[in-house]
């Protein structure tokens, strides 16, 4: 599989013409091993527009809603349900031409950072079939790894894209909270989620990103903005840019391979004219304890509506009064991540506990907000690791905390609402395969061209983003 | 107990409780292993009661964005008929429910 860009080429100079491209795709999806998708579509009855992206082929997590096929959030709690109306991102990628795939298998309700929290079972990863992809979005990364379709949409609440394209040697991006319409997106925590995109390049991601940004008046969080450009500086030189990385970033934490990986792109940028700048970011490690206080609390709310009544599963047990019809049908139909983040969540919004926990999460929000302000006051971009380790081995993590540990340095981005990205930095050769190791750019809200300049400079100058997996026969 | 005095002791006791209230009908087994989960997850999360927070005002939305109004005009609206086919019990037009009023029926 080539790029976006390079499809769009192709297909320009007359070499390839759309319809060989999509077939292309849906062959290989057909008989993929990874268990990226949940279903394909290429049955379904499609309207083709010609547009812009004609010829190029998108997966969409399973979270995100589609008239054709189902939408279950990899829960059996929505197992079969059809949705009546499309996503705003589905409509705008449908009008500008591209070709939706099917859906891809994610962590349920996009809580987890394994894919091993799918009611369809575990996706693998493409690199190494013995390993996580990551998650929650990892049906969307190994697609794109796997090379089975150009890009994916996926959703990021504290480090789902990011993390997941980091395990699978893609890039990954969120973009500013209010610039991707949410309609549409299954809600899991209100005011971290947003939409974004998994593609081979940064230049693809600019491209995809361009189609599906925008204000929506369906989305009271979108932002109205003038252009939400963020191709706009993509080919521009670097120029005379600070690059700020905190140095706690760097420690005996990690797996010593994403140091030396982090510290060799640290000097890449330096040979292209960048001033690196020590920032200190010290609420980091608060990040993970803040965000498992808000995101279930903002999950236990939105989930209340799963009740077995007006859709999603209902319990069979019969003569249970509506108290039990409720709790069966929700015991039943969630999964066990997902009914102890209802169970986190209920409690620090519980009487007694809402101020000690839930309020006192906003303060340490504003002060990881404020943080960061300081911080993009002395550098445009921030750089480290996406994270702690490369993708480790399905079944490894059997603990809660271990499994929330892997989005250490990506929930911060969600709770201020700024942008992040993740691009491929080097591989750890800790297996026998190469696992790829991937490098974290974050920005301020809305500078999100600046973001995607700095990582397309980076991409430019090395060649981690071409290398692919050897896939298994 | 309040919360700002002493760490979270997960007994049973308030792990039935929590679960009445997320209208989980959890089994025993759950039970106990709830309370091991949520005791590790909230020790790490009682890390926060350690950081001074006087003075901070809560943030809970990143944008700042305050309300948004429109227009009260009717736009595309779901039919019946679309909102029906997800429903799993339907008789006639409506979403069919057990019994609420008057007891068991």
């Amino acid at each position: 599989m080539i790029t976006i860009y390079e499809t769009l080429d192709q297909i320009d100079r007359g070499d390839i013409i759309s319809s060989e491209s999509i077939n292309a795709a849906f062959a290989s999806i057909s008989n993929e091993p990874f268990n990226a998708f949940h279903e394909s579509w290429k049955d379904e009855t499609q309207v083709h527009v010609e547009g812009p992206l004609s010829g190029i082929t998108v997966a969409v997590k399973d979270n995100i809603v589609t008239k054709a096929g189902t939408t279950t959030c990899g829960s059996k709690m929505l197992e079969g349900y059809r949705s009546p109306f499309n996503a705003t991102v589905i409509e705008r990628l449908i009008a500008s031409g591209a070709t939706l795939v099917g859906k891809t298998n994610c962590d349920e309700f996009a809580m987890g950072s394994s894919n091993e929290h799918c009611a369809w079972g575990v996706v693998k990863n493409p690199w190494d079939t013995q390993r996580v992809p990551g998650g929650s979005s990892g049906g969307s990364a190994a697609a794109v790894a796997a090379g089975l379709c150009h890009a994916a949409l996926g959703s990021d609440t504290g480090g789902s894209i990011r993390q997941p394209a980091a395990f699978c040697g893609i890039v990954g991006y969120k973009p500013t909270y209010g610039m991707v319409s949410r309609y549409g997106l299954v809600a899991f925590a209100s005011s971290l989620d947003q939409i974004g995109v998994f593609t081979r390049s940064v230049e693809d991601a600019a491209i995809l990103t361009e189609v599906i940004s925008g204000f929506d008046p369906l989305d009271s969080t979108s932002m109205e903005l003038s252009s939400p450009d963020v191709s706009a500086l993509l080919n521009e030189p670097l120029g005379s840019i600070n690059i700020g990385v905190p140095q706690d970033f760097l420690n005996e934490r990690n797996n010593p391979e994403i140091n030396e990986a982090i510290m060799n792109a640290i000097k890449v940028y330096e040979d292209l004219g960048a001033t690196i700048v020590d920032i200190s970011l010290p609420l980091t490690d608060l990040g993970i304890s803040t965000y498992y206080v808000l995101a279930p609390a903002e999950a236990s709310s939105n989930l209340a509506r799963y009740d077995g009544i007006r859709y999603g599963h209902r319990t069979d047990k019969v003569d249970l009064d509506l108290f039990d019809l409720y709790a069966y049908s929700r015991a039943e139909g969630f999964g066990d991540e997902v009914k102890r983040r209802i169970m986190i969540g209920t409690y620090v919004l519980s009487s007694g506990y809402y101020d000690a926990y839930y309020n006192n999460a906003l303060k340490i929000r504003r002060l990881i907000s404020e943080e960061y302000t300081r911080a993009f006051e002395q550098c445009d971009v921030i750089l480290g690791p996406t994270t702690p380790t490369p993708a480790f081995k399905i079944g490894a993590k059997t603990d809660p905390i271990s499994m929330y540990l892997c989005d250490l340095y990506t929930t911060n981005t969600n709770i201020a609402g700024i942008c992040g990205i993740s691009i491929p930095c080097g591989f750890a050769t800790e297996s026998d395969k190469p696992l790829p190791i991937g490098m974290h750019l974050q920005g301020p809200a809305f500078a999100d061209a600046k973001l995607l300049q700095v990582a397309n400079a980076f991409e430019q100058a090395t060649d981690f983003h071409l290398q692919h997996p050897r896939l298994e026969q | 107990m309040n919360a700002n005095e002493e760490n979270v002791k997960m007994t049973s006791e308030v792990v039935r409780h929590v679960a009445k209230l997320s209208r989980l009908a959890l089994t025993d087994e759950e039970i106990e292993q709830a309370k091991v989960d949520l005791g590790s997850i909230f020790a790490h999360i009682d890390r926060l009661k350690d950081v001074d927070t006087s003075g901070v005002e809560p943030l809970d939305h990143p944008t700042g964005l305050l309300n948004r109004e429109r227009n009260d005009e009717v736009g595309n609206v779901l039919t019946q008929q679309q909102v029906l086919e997800n429903a799993p019990a339907v008789k006639d037009v409506y979403i069919s429910v057990p019994k609420v009023l008057g007891g068991q029926s």
